[in-house]
């Protein structure tokens, strides 16, 4: 059995699932500032007598975000080397950051080491700026981790957590693996005192089972890695509803998840059933990161949006002006259209009729509800049909890509949130879709926090000119012989998948997907002097096996 | 996005496009790997995060396009792979963010080059087989209505193409920065090539020496570049972005660095950029591209230095500099004495010259005759017979700026010309935008 649970702004759910079978269901409100008790809370209701069947807790907390949107981080201070390219000043807008000299190109080669007399400096500095925790990155530290390494054994023992840029993300993109190195420096004494409280609860509850993380990429990572990079547990809400869209509709080709909520909309896609990721990562706080994420886009459309009628079309939202006026608002919202056209029973249909005839004096009121929710759903056409564009015109860099490029092509819908049982119908006439509104969609989020699996991404550079190789997530640089070749690169970042698995307390290995294979012969004075090699491997986002 | 990334003064999108499964040959210069650490840098650097900078992927240039400004032989459709549609449509894609307005400026990052291919095409000659700067500017005339565009060759190696496909048009300045013809291929560029009967004093060459650097290169821009263009007044103003000036270059022997190419652009402050040559594929492009990028964007390129880069090594010698002052003097003065031998050509009524076409790649000759048909009115129709490769061809090409009489004309003796044997036939009427063979 799975527990999953999924903590929103005003309450977390939770859900008990036997295999695919959902067993128990539970509400409770949420307090922000002791959320650790909200989730014992939960458990206490959710967890079953025979404590030896529970396999794993799933989690997806608003711990981190909340820490963003309250402002409550840990002051950071940041060691950069950036060498040649772009002046990098703009990075000291985000936090203490110190420059230091030295360089690595973008072949991983060292053209000159820092000067640790300045790495001394700014850690003295930093010291007595009272920062305890710190990040160091440099650029190309994908290709080569030495300076990174080199400056966090100069100051080990010095402060209590160093986040290193390589151990982020292998992803090339040197500003967005600053600021993910910064938020997980951020991040990290607050996610220790929310891991020391949980695991105290759960001892409390007599629970020994594995807790797992939800992340942004629709995936889980235990606990214990979490707290090494806390920065992957941000923006885990969305994973969670998509997740259990997933879940609850199955749909196995491409198609359009949808979940409808008071206020907003948020919009995946699947391509061929799998979820479709952010080509880097998403923003936080206003800076783009490496933090790997499912492809979202959150429209301000919901049932409590705000209507307006002006120069013949309607506005919706995105603000709301309280609950619809069936419900005794003062605004008529797409929720008084539905309740008008007897798809949603709720509140009072007199007042809902009252909120279109103020909308549309004159007209008949079925009418307007009609129009109304044909322009809510067009919204939503064509916030997909932006999104299926924007992905197709990603970059490409082989004629082999931009020839066979493919359009994402949905087949179908699975919609999820409270208006969505009432839109169905209008998705299927806007989008020309079977749509599916799957049941218990009110727990989708914790369901898909228990149903989503664990999820790793390693990548690999190899350069058998200078014969090495790095898999940057591992901090492992080793040697290789030339006549290293892609298969060879294959083996070795499965081997690496697999050791993260096994130190993640995991057992076996699913399907490894292999992506991005790119090789290329070097080539000086006329003759091949060896190749390089880039591979990237994941386990992508999914549904647990049962 | 946010206070967090800097923002580019000007909008600007790149077409980066490296075709990394496409080669000449595989220890060919121009092979996979050749833009392999451009991109590594300009993706590393967070360029697209950057406010105001968009990457866009190119599109394919249709035949058409190639065949309303080459005369490709036997066919465009026989000649191109869709490599070569691609290079051309990363400039179409560049030409279209500008002229639409979706970005200030535009750079095409891509390859195969093409300022060697000339209005003939019967192969590759120089890593080239169609010039994608001049099938943008036919484009952008066609589609645009733009008339008086400028571009400037920054490659190392003279833009022989580009300069042979407007020769004859006083509507395209052309000024070709490069490395003295007597001392690199292709072996041309010299002062006097300035233009044909109806365009003289619209291209100018400046044929620099060997190991000129920053120095040399601020001096031709300050000194001929700047002032032409301010008289000329272009509605567009386009570099041919080829970086093998640079002072690591394999194949050639100047001086110049990303900290120069890069200043060079902020003064030229061009519209569009397309990457011509370069081939120190690791020690400069990735670093002179985002040198260039920077200046076009308006951004701080202070930081952009290759590893080894040390100016106190390129000082110019004296003697280097009286040469480059006495060139820029002349070539100022190829562009004051602009259309001054117009009236005694017309009396001429047709120029005729010829000229030999070397295809360096697989190795042959291409013997060409050139027909000026002059006009008072405009710049005329011209002529081409040429013969290689055991093939032949007898051309007409109407200029977009052709008057109607003179457009009259071409389509008369095309129509009466009796297609030799084994000759194709063949009217590019850029102001109808067709393309007739027979």
């Amino acid at each position: 059995m799975i527990i999953g649970i999924d903590i929103g702004g005003t309450h977390a759910d939770g859900a008990l699932l036997d295999g695919d079978r959902l067993v128990a269901k539970q509400k409770v409100g949420v307090d922000e500032r002791h959320l650790s008790e909200v989730i014992i809370t939960l458990l206490q209701k959710l967890v079953p007598a025979d404590r030896g069947r529970l396999k794993r807790i799933q989690l997806s907390s608003t711990l981190c975000t909340n820490a963003i949107v309250t402002g409550s981080l840990d002051p950071v201070g940041m060691l950069i080397q950036a060498g040649p390219g772009m002046n990098p000043d703009f990075f000291a807008r985000s936090c203490p950051t110190w420059f230091l000299d030295g360089a690595i190109d973008h072949r991983g080669h060292i053209i000159c080491d820092p000067d640790p007399g300045k790495v001394a400096d700014a850690a003295a500095a930093m010291q007595r700026q009272g920062i305890d925790s710190i990040g160091i990155v440099t650029k190309f530290s994908h290709r080569n981790n030495r300076h990174e390494l080199q400056m966090a054994g100069q100051l080990a023992g010095r402060f209590a957590h160093v986040s290193m840029g390589h151990r982020i993300s292998g992803l090339p993109n040197f500003p967005r693996r600053v600021y993910s190195t910064w938020l997980n420096g951020a991040l990290s004494s607050q996610f220790a005192r929310f891991k020391a409280a949980l695991e105290q609860g759960l001892d409390h509850l007599g629970i020994t089972c594995p807790c797992h993380i939800l992340k942004a990429d629709g995936g889980t990572i235990p606990f214990a890695r979490a707290s090494e990079f806390p920065c992957e547990s941000i923006h885990s809400g969305p994973s969670a509803s998509l997740m259990g869209c997933l879940a609850l509709g199955a749909p196995s080709s491409d198609a359009i998840l949808l979940d409808i909520g008071g206020t907003t909309t948020d919009i995946a896609l699947l391509v061929d059933g799998a979820p479709l990721l952010e080509p880097y990562g998403i923003d936080i706080a206003g800076r783009p990161t490496l933090i790997r994420a499912l492809k979202t886009t959150s429209i301000g459309l919901g049932g409590d949006s705000r209507v307006t009628w002006s120069d013949g079309a309607f506005r919706i939202g995105p603000d709301r002006q309280g609950p619809s006026m069936a419900e005794g608002g003062s605004a008529p919202t797409p929720t008084d259209a539905m309740v008008v056209l007897g798809k949603l029973s709720l509140g009072s249909p007199a007042k809902a009729t009252a909120a279109m005839i103020a909308l549309r004096p004159g007209q008949a009121p079925e009418a307007t509800a009609a129009a109304l929710l044909e322009t809510f759903v067009e919204h939503i056409r064509l916030a997909v049909a932006a999104m299926i564009e924007e992905v197709f015109s990603r970059p490409v860099y082989t004629v082999a890509a931009l020839l066979h490029r493919r359009r994402i092509s949905p087949k179908e819908i699975v919609a999820i949130g409270g208006p969505a049982a009432a839109l169905q119908s209008f998705l299927e006439a806007a989008l020309h879709l079977p749509c599916t509104v799957p049941a218990h969609y009110e727990v989708a989020n914790a369901i898909g926090a228990a149903r989503a699996r664990l999820t790793v991404q390693a990548t690999l550079y190899a350069d058998t000119v200078d014969g090495q190789l790095s898999i940057p997530e591992i901090s492992c640089v080793e040697t290789i012989p030339t006549r290293f070749a892609m298969a060879d690169a294959e083996k070795r970042l499965q081997e690496a998948i697999a050791g993260m698995l096994q130190e993640m307390g995991m057992k076996g290995c699913p399907e490894i997907d292999f992506l991005e294979r790119l090789e290329m012969n070097v080539v000086r004075g006329f003759s091949t002097s060896g190749k390089i090699l880039t591979l990237k491997a994941q386990i992508r986002p999914g549904l647990a096996i049962i | 996005m946010s206070s967090y990334m800097p923002s580019a003064l000007h909008k600007t999108a790149l077409i980066l496009f490296p075709a990394f499964d496409w080669c000449i040959s595989p220890n060919h210069p121009e092979r996979e790997e050749r833009l392999l650490y451009t991109r590594d840098q300009l993706i590393e650097e967070g360029l697209e995060d950057v406010e105001n900078i968009v990457f866009y992927n190119p599109e394919l240039a249709s035949l058409a396009d190639v065949n309303r400004v080459h005369f490709c032989v036997p066919s465009a459709e026989k000649l191109l792979s869709e490599s070569h549609l691609i290079s051309a449509g990363g400039t179409l894609r560049a030409a279209r963010a500008v002229m639409e307005k979706e970005t200030e400026k535009a750079f095409a990052i891509v390859r195969p080059p093409g300022h060697h291919a000339m209005q003939t095409v019967f192969g590759d000659r120089g890593f080239c087989v169609i010039n994608i700067e001049a099938i943008m500017v036919e484009y952008i005339r066609r589609h645009y209505g733009v008339r008086k565009i400028a571009i400037v060759d920054t490659d190392c190696h003279h833009g022989d193409g580009t300069q042979d496909i407007f020769y004859n048009d006083p509507d395209t300045l052309f000024i070709s920065l490069h490395q003295d013809g007597r001392t690199l291929y292709p072996g041309s560029g010299f002062l006097h090539e300035s233009g044909g009967p109806a365009a003289e004093g619209y291209t100018i060459n400046i044929p620099l020496p060997p190991k000129t650097g920053e120095e040399g290169f601020d001096m031709v821009m300050e000194r001929v570049v700047m002032p032409v263009l301010d008289q000329f007044a272009p509605e567009l103003i386009i570099n041919s972005a080829g970086q093998d000036n640079h002072y690591t270059d394999p194949i050639t022997n100047m001086n110049f660095t990303a900290q120069g190419y890069a200043r060079l652009n902020r003064l030229l402050n061009p519209d569009i950029c397309v990457l011509e040559g370069g081939y120190s594929i690791e020690g400069a492009l990735p670093y002179t591209n985002l040198g260039i990028i920077l200046a076009m964007a308006g951004m701080d390129f202070s930081h952009v230095r290759e590893p080894d880069y040390d100016p106190r090594r390129f000082t110019q010698p004296a003697e280097m500099t009286r040469y480059i002052e006495a060139l820029c003097a002349k070539a100022l003065g190829v562009f004051t004495a602009r259309g001054a031998k117009k009236q005694e050509a017309l009396q001429q009524r047709i120029v005729t010259k010829q000229k030999n076409i070397f295809y360096d790649t697989t190795g042959f000759h291409v013997q060409e005759n050139t027909s000026y048909h002059l006009c008072p009115a405009c710049p005329g129709y011209t002529e081409v017979k040429a013969t290689g490769h055991n093939r032949h061809i007898h051309a007409f090409t109407v200029p977009f700026n052709a008057c109607p009489k003179c457009r009259g004309q071409a389509r008369d003796t095309f129509s009466t010309t009796r297609p030799a044997p084994q000759t194709m036939t063949v009217l590019q009427d850029r102001i109808e935008d067709s393309y007739e063979t027979k």
